[in-house]
């Protein structure tokens, strides 16, 4: 599984961009991101999560997820970003961290 | 661009020489032009005394804050932690806020006379513990929310700081609110940027004030304290030399330019608001420092009565420097030390005031007033 990562906007202004292969990743972290996916209902969701508002000072994400014969791109603001996406937010955040791309 | 009489002083001996000597029209209008500018005198120092354009909220005006938590989920406003009055509640997050909402409440009343961020009193709420690790801080058009950065995380593995550890962060927030009630920047593009400007310009007096800082003394640093040690930098943006604040493996290069020639043209980020607020916070830099003493005084006042008076949803950088310097002419004078300060800081981020193409050729006061009663 291959992820695409881009997170930008937030208070601090700072962009994170990383490529994600899950064979970079310990069995139990693959387990984990696959079960949070899953429960996010990644692959169910429109390409574009946006609302009318205006975020200040909030995220922007794009993210593209290809597992198996599955592909999904999805650009989404964080205004509009349901509670069930938070936690695959923060462990995609945190593993781009690790997977940076200059 | 040719001035607007409004923004013209003509000096009454400029009248009694048109008197004088002019043709009896012209004496004539001299004499209704000695009305108007009275009118327009007086306009300008009503204007000047008004905290907002919303009529004063009856009695004294006081600080409401209220401290929430979300219990590190992300339902607002959450659970009421500290009202105002309340004593510490041990809780340093609730804490922070609710000092540095009333530092920030302070700066607004104490030197600029406006009663909170709609000028009417409105409550200050915050809440903090927002969802979990969450690095980031926003307001959301009636609240200012807070993350506990990466506090979730193991300490060597922690870049980020809970937000509410720096105050220009609280000031910054609330300030939002006061541009939201304002000029109403729109958040994008250069109008964005503006927007994030002002608010780093406010969060960073709110920190200056608090501390007694000079603008010599000050170190003009947004979000310092926010980064952990584990971090290559000292805070998110430098106002005073954008693009240095910081220089990480993981989180990258401090992106700001610090001159128009700089400019990042880009789509992420709502067109780069929090990146090319970077040439307007440079300018202000370079106004206040050249003007010394305490910044918030008269660098502050400027750019605060222009972001009340004048900005409005689409301004641009270009309108926003011939605004400032305009204000900066009526609040200290024509030619003064201040609105020079004013045009050097914008010179020195490569915005020349006064340079707008509006089709007319630049026209000084004069000459504008005469032309308005028909004398030339």
């Amino acid at each position: 599984m291959i992820i695409i990562f881009e997170r930008t906007g937030g208070f601090a202004g700072i962009s994170q961009r990383a490529v994600i292969d899950s064979s970079d990743l310990s069995p139990e972290e693959q387990q984990a991101l696959e079960a949070l996916l899953e429960r996010s209902g990644f692959f169910d969701l429109p390409p574009r999560v946006t609302s009318g508002e205006e975020g200040v000072d909030r995220f922007q994400y794009l993210v593209t997820v290809e597992h198996g014969d599955r592909k999904h791109t999805v650009a989404l603001d964080e205004v509009a970003v349901p509670e069930t996406l938070q936690p695959l937010m923060r462990k995609l955040s945190l593993l781009a961290r690790r997977f940076r791309s200059p | 661009m040719s001035r607007h009489p409004i923004s013209c002083i003509l000096p009454p001996y400029m009248l009694d020489q048109i008197a004088q000597n002019g043709t009896p029209e012209q004496r004539q209008k001299a004499e209704l032009t000695a009305t108007l500018t009275a009118q327009f005198r007086a306009s300008r120092l009503e204007m000047a005394a008004r905290p907002s354009a919303v009529p004063r909220a009856p009695g004294v005006a006081m600080r409401q804050r209220s401290v929430y938590t979300a219990n590190f989920g992300s339902s607002l406003p959450g659970q009421l932690v500290r009202a105002e009055g309340a004593p510490p509640s041990g809780d340093a997050a609730v804490d922070e806020a609710y000092d540095g909402s009333g530092a920030t409440y302070d700066l607004y009343w104490d030197v600029y006379q406006r009663n909170s961020i709609d000028g009417s009193g409105m409550r200050l709420d915050s809440t903090v513990h927002y969802q979990q690790g969450y690095d980031n801080a926003f307001w959301n058009g009636q609240q200012m929310v807070y993350g506990d950065g990466d506090e979730d995380l193991p300490p060597a593995q922690r870049l980020f700081n809970r937000f509410t550890i720096s105050i220009d962060v609280i000031g910054h927030e609330l300030t939002h609110g006061v541009t939201q009630h304002t000029g109403n920047l729109v958040y994008s593009n250069q109008p964005g940027a503006l927007n994030e400007s002002f608010s780093d310009v406010f969060g960073t007096l709110v920190k200056q004030r608090t501390l007694g800082q000079t603008v010599d003394q000050a170190d003009w640093l947004i979000g310092a304290g926010l980064f952990t040690a584990n971090v290559q930098g000292v805070a998110l943006r430098s106002m005073k030399e954008p693009g240095t604040a910081y220089n990480d493996p993981v989180l990258g290069k401090d992106p700001q330019p610090g001159h128009m020639s700089d400019y990042v043209n880009t789509t992420s980020d709502n067109g780069g608001v929090h990146i090319n607020s970077g040439i307007p916070n440079r300018a202000f830099y370079l106004t206040a420092k050249e003007i010394g003493g305490f910044a918030w005084e008269k660098a502050g006042r400027i750019w605060y009565v222009t972001l009340r008076d004048r900005i409005r949803s689409t301004t641009n950088f270009q309108q926003a420097a011939d605004l400032t310097y305009a204000v900066a002419g009526e609040l200290f004078g024509a030619n003064s030390l201040e609105q020079m300060a004013v045009k050097n800081g914008w010179a020195g981020v490569g915005i020349t005031v006064g340079s707008s193409s509006d089709g007319d050729t630049p026209q000084g006061c004069l000459q504008s007033v005469l032309k308005a009663f028909g004398i030339r």
